[in-house]
């Protein structure tokens, strides 16, 4: 345990969250990309985090939705087949927003830890200051 | 202390050191508060060349994280400002010595 610890531990949650609000910037930004029905659709990434033995946290993995998608009937795109069906990502836009405002409250959260952190460092040094 | 609490979720509590007295240390000539002093001014170049480097990622883009900087960045300020610290209150002992009338 050093003395920096707080930062170390705010900073792996600062970097997880930055890493959950990269993958959903992602999954919402190909919300409506379209692949032909021979192909898999988009899958959207859904992080899995692990706790850090000496604390913190960590990112230990990238989940992907379902490969299969959902057909949607759009003949005018031009990777229709030939019954004009195209394949768009399963992907739920309001869960998607949900857990934007969700990282974006927990990375605020770590920053509101480091300054407290900051805070407590700066108490400590006033000790036996005349 | 033992705090049982907290150590079920694989954190050990701070204990803090004990101060022993090392009677042999002014006799051999090594100096337990100048060594203290010398390491912390080499832990905080490192710290310093730390936050640089990352400054300098920041300014050409090359920064992944913004959190990084600014974490090593507070690290470099706090740590100076103890080194400042420690070094005010050496300046400060021996002006104290100093004054003492012989």
């Amino acid at each position: 345990m050093g003395a920096f610890d707080t930062l170390r531990i705010a900073g792996s949650s600062l970097g997880v969250h930055q890493t959950w609000l990269d993958t959903l910037a992602h999954n919402i930004a190909n919300v409506n990309t379209a692949r032909s029905t021979d192909q898999d659709a988009f899958q959207a990434q859904m992080l899995i985090t692990s706790s850090r033995a000496g604390g913190g946290v960590e990112v230990s993995g990238l989940a992907k939705s379902d490969p299969e998608g959902r057909m949607v009937h759009n003949p005018s795109h031009p990777l229709a087949d030939e019954n004009g069906y195209v394949r768009m990502p399963e992907i739920d836009m309001s869960s998607q927003m949900s857990q934007l405002i969700m990282a974006q409250r927990g990375y605020q959260a770590s920053v509101q830890t480091t300054k407290n952190a900051q805070e407590n460092y700066a108490s400590a040094l006033q000790i036996g200051r005349a | 202390m033992s705090v049982s609490g907290i150590e079920a979720l694989g954190f050990t509590p701070y204990v803090p050191p004990v101060a022993t007295a090392d009677p042999g240390a002014s006799v051999n000539g090594t100096s337990g508060f100048a060594d203290l002093v010398l390491d912390g001014l080499d832990r905080l170049e490192a710290v310093q060349n730390r936050a640089d480097s990352l400054a300098v990622q920041a300014a050409t883009g090359d920064l992944e994280n913004i959190h990084d900087y600014t974490i090593a960045a507070s690290e470099a300020a706090v740590t100076t400002q103890l080194t400042v610290a420690l070094r005010n209150k050496a300046v400060e002992a021996f002006t104290e010595i100093m004054r003492m009338p012989l």
